[in-house]
């Protein structure tokens, strides 16, 4: 194959610092051996660094929020109001990680706990926290309960708690289970769980950075952000900045699924050719097969078909530019053989299973949505539901006190754009079997 | 009295169920409140601690029948009312009498696509029920559920809110069905990033003894 290039540089020789090679890299005893917490001595004990110095540094880095939004992270610390005495804040690190497709999380959460636990406390240095939650899906029970033993490691060791290294700083760092709902990933939602509450999202503004969980001012950050904090911290925001895409620089978990030889989670910088991903790193498509479609970065970012994708590097403006978008990274790669009525069938019906219901246009709407592509799947569709669905789509997108359902409207729009004939076809087939002439209905 | 008083469109809550368990069993234990208390602790009002607690109460009792909901509410110190509302907002808490073995399948998105289904009808077949039922002696719940976040070893399934079982087969699905009848638990399967076989030789992990690798499931995987 011609050799082509995309930002990353020559991603070969990469070296790995999320998931480094080192054998039981997830035990504090291996992590300490191997430079873990040195970030966290080093802000707390060298007065070069005082929180806006930290924050700083990662708005240098150019780190970009992994949840999903893409939202540069050094920028969200700093919507933090000024400290006043008394008045609790807090950090949430989201690791509810339900958006299908993504699988990246719960692998750094496995492998590597630790640099979560001390990004956690940078983030709390920098913030001026006195206190963090960790929010798991509550399917992930056995990852829990292993991180909860190298937590309370960590507190023996006095690196989370009262009077951090010595140094006055004190921060509680707290893991709350959740209990299966794919809506408390959504920032507010995960708040109200938090707080014991039926999950449902809240109405913005009030920002968290304004009014968080129990009123007081919170940050929400993704696992993967908080996980790459340290290594910021240890080699520079600079060095940071400086691997991958341009503008959305640095290590980046990439969960590879569907018909490859090679799935799996693989860490790479940002800016990968998506071919060079597909093909070369998870060993292209299984049986020979030809590429069909890639869903880039989970569920609700949209489907590009395999001619869409030649040149396009795994970053924000690049994945844009191709009529998609980054999201958490989740790569979905379906081969020639996929039906891709009934694959948005399936996603459909995730996103009516998943809405909260307090919005009517998402309630309904998600509900509609599964009930006309079902139709069309079972050979029942007409040629004008095709219109309809992507009219109910611009009802929902934008409508909505949260983003689920423009997360829900986005895949139905852009396959039914990008797959267009597909679902005609399975539509005309139920015209023909119900004996109208086709002559007269194709314009 | 309007019509959809006597058939309401949804399912209400009974105002006086009857006991789900008798009264000297309804109690938490001495640990057990410690723990809850300890929860309590963790959080600026006491409802934070209100899913941890209802997570230990279905561990003890196996499901959430509302006056199970109630003493966790009591113990936490919430109005029960509330504690409800939590209780039937997330999936994972059984509002129902569930099997001792719950298999919650996932056919979602890239485990639909490599077989998802066929791993779902496999077991609906082998165990003779339907996805939402239990069979006849309790032994088994088969679910249908949404993304785990495991899709790169797809197809896979969970057991009752614990063990991931990956890279479904219908052999491996055979011996998951025998283990579990032998009332042995299935292990935590640690799954061994690509890049660590090429680079660690295998799984990164000394401390678990069963491994996986990412794989693909054959394209041709499909049951009579
Ligand atoms: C419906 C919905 C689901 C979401 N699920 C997740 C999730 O599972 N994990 C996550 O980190 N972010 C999720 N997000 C994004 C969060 O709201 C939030 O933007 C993110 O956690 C912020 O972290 P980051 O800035 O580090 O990316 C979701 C958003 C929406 C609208
Ligand atoms: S958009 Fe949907 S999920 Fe979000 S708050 Fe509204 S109903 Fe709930
Ligand atoms: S789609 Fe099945 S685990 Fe993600």
């Amino acid at each position: 194959m011609e050799a082509k290039s995309g930002k990353a540089g020559d991603w070969r020789s990469y070296e790995r610092v999320l998931l480094p090679k080192v054998k039981d890299y997830h035990q504090l005893e291996v992590y300490e051996a191997n430079g873990g917490y040195k970030a966290l001595r080093e802000i707390l004990t060298n007065d070069k660094w005082d929180p806006t110095a930290v924050t700083n540094e990662v708005k240098k880095s150019g780190l970009k929020g992994r949840g999903g939004a893409g939202f540069p992270t050094g920028l969200k610390w700093s919507f933090m109001p000024p400290v006043v005495e008394g008045v609790p804040r807090y950090l949430c690190c989201n690791g509810d990680e339900s958006e299908p497709g993504t699988f990246k999380d719960r692998q750094l959460l496995e492998y590597n706990p630790h640099a979560v636990f001390e990004g956690m406390l940078i983030a709390s240095y920098a913030m001026s926290l006195a206190g963090s939650y960790l929010y798991i899906r509550g399917e992930y029970a056995d990852w829990i309960t292993h991180m909860e033993g190298e937590l309370k490691k960590a507190y023996d060791k006095g690196y989370v708690g009262k009077n951090i290294m010595g140094s006055g700083f004190s921060s509680e760092l707290v893991i709350h289970k959740g209990a299966g709902a794919y809506i408390c990933g959504e920032e507010s939602s995960l708040m109200n769980s938090l707080e014991g509450k039926r999950a449902y999202p809240r109405v913005k503004p009030p920002f968290p950075a304004q009014k968080g969980i129990w009123g007081y001012p919170t940050t929400i950050n993704n696992v993967e952000t908080l996980a790459a904090v340290p290594y910021i911290i240890n080699r520079g925001g600079a060095w940071f900045a400086g691997t991958g895409a341009e503008k959305h620089p640095g290590p980046v978990l990439y969960g590879i699924s569907g018909h490859v030889n090679r799935p799996g989670v693989y860490e790479y910088p940002t800016g990968m050719l998506m071919t060079d991903l597909i093909y070369e790193v998870a060993g292209g498509i299984r049986g020979g097969k030809k590429l069909k479609a890639v869903v880039p970065g989970g569920s609700s970012t949209p489907v590009l078909r395999a001619d869409m994708i030649e040149g396009v590097t795994m970053d924000a403006d690049s994945l844009r530019e191709a009529g998609s978008m980054m999201g958490t990274s989740g790569m979905l790669v379906m081969d020639e053989d996929t039906d891709m009525v009934s694959f948005l069938r399936r996603i459909t019906h995730f996103y009516h299973h998943e809405s909260c219901g307090q919005c009517t246009p998402c309630r309904e709407g998600t509900g509609w949505l599964e009930n006309i592509v079902t139709r069309i799947d079972e050979g029942e569709g007409h040629l004008r539901d095709l219109d309809l669905l992507v009219d109910l789509c611009s009802e929902m997108e934008g409508r909505t006190v949260c983003a689920l359902a423009d997360a829900a409207a986005w895949p139905v729009r852009y396959t039914i754009d990008r797959f267009r004939s597909e679902f005609e076809a399975k539509c005309r087939a139920s015209l023909v079997s119900s004996g109208i002439d086709l002559a007269e209905v194709s314009a | 009295m309007a019509d959809f008083i006597k058939n309401p469109v949804v399912e209400l809550p009974e105002r006086n169920p009857a006991p789900s368990f008798p009264a000297s069993e309804l109690v938490f234990t001495d640990a057990e409140k410690a723990q809850i208390a300890e929860y309590v602790e963790r959080y600026p009002t006491a409802d934070g601690a209100i899913m941890r607690a209802l997570w230990l109460a279905q561990e003890k009792f196996g499901y959430l029948p509302p006056d199970v909901i109630k003493l966790a509410a009591e113990e936490v110190g919430m109005p029960y009312a509330k504690a409800y509302g939590v209780a039937t907002f997330y999936t994972q808490y059984y509002k129902k009498k569930m099997g001792a073995h719950v298999l919650d399948v996932c056919t979602c998105f890239s485990c639909q696509i490599c077989g998802g289904y066929d791993m779902l009808h496999y077991l609906e077949n082998k165990l003779g029920i339907h996805k939402g039922e239990t069979t006849e002696d309790g032994q088994f719940s088969i679910q249908e559920v949404e993304c785990l976040g495991a899709c790169g070893s797809a197809p896979m399934l969970q057991v009752t809110n614990g063990s991931y079982v990956h890279n479904l087969t219908t052999d491996k699905v055979d011996a998951l069905i025998d283990a579990l009848r032998e009332g042995k638990s299935w292990p935590f399967e640690s799954v061994t990033l690509p890049q660590d076989e090429d680079d660690l030789g295998g799984n990164r992990r000394t401390d678990v003894t069963a491994t996986e690798t990412y794989q693909t499931p054959p394209a041709s995987e499909t049951i009579a």
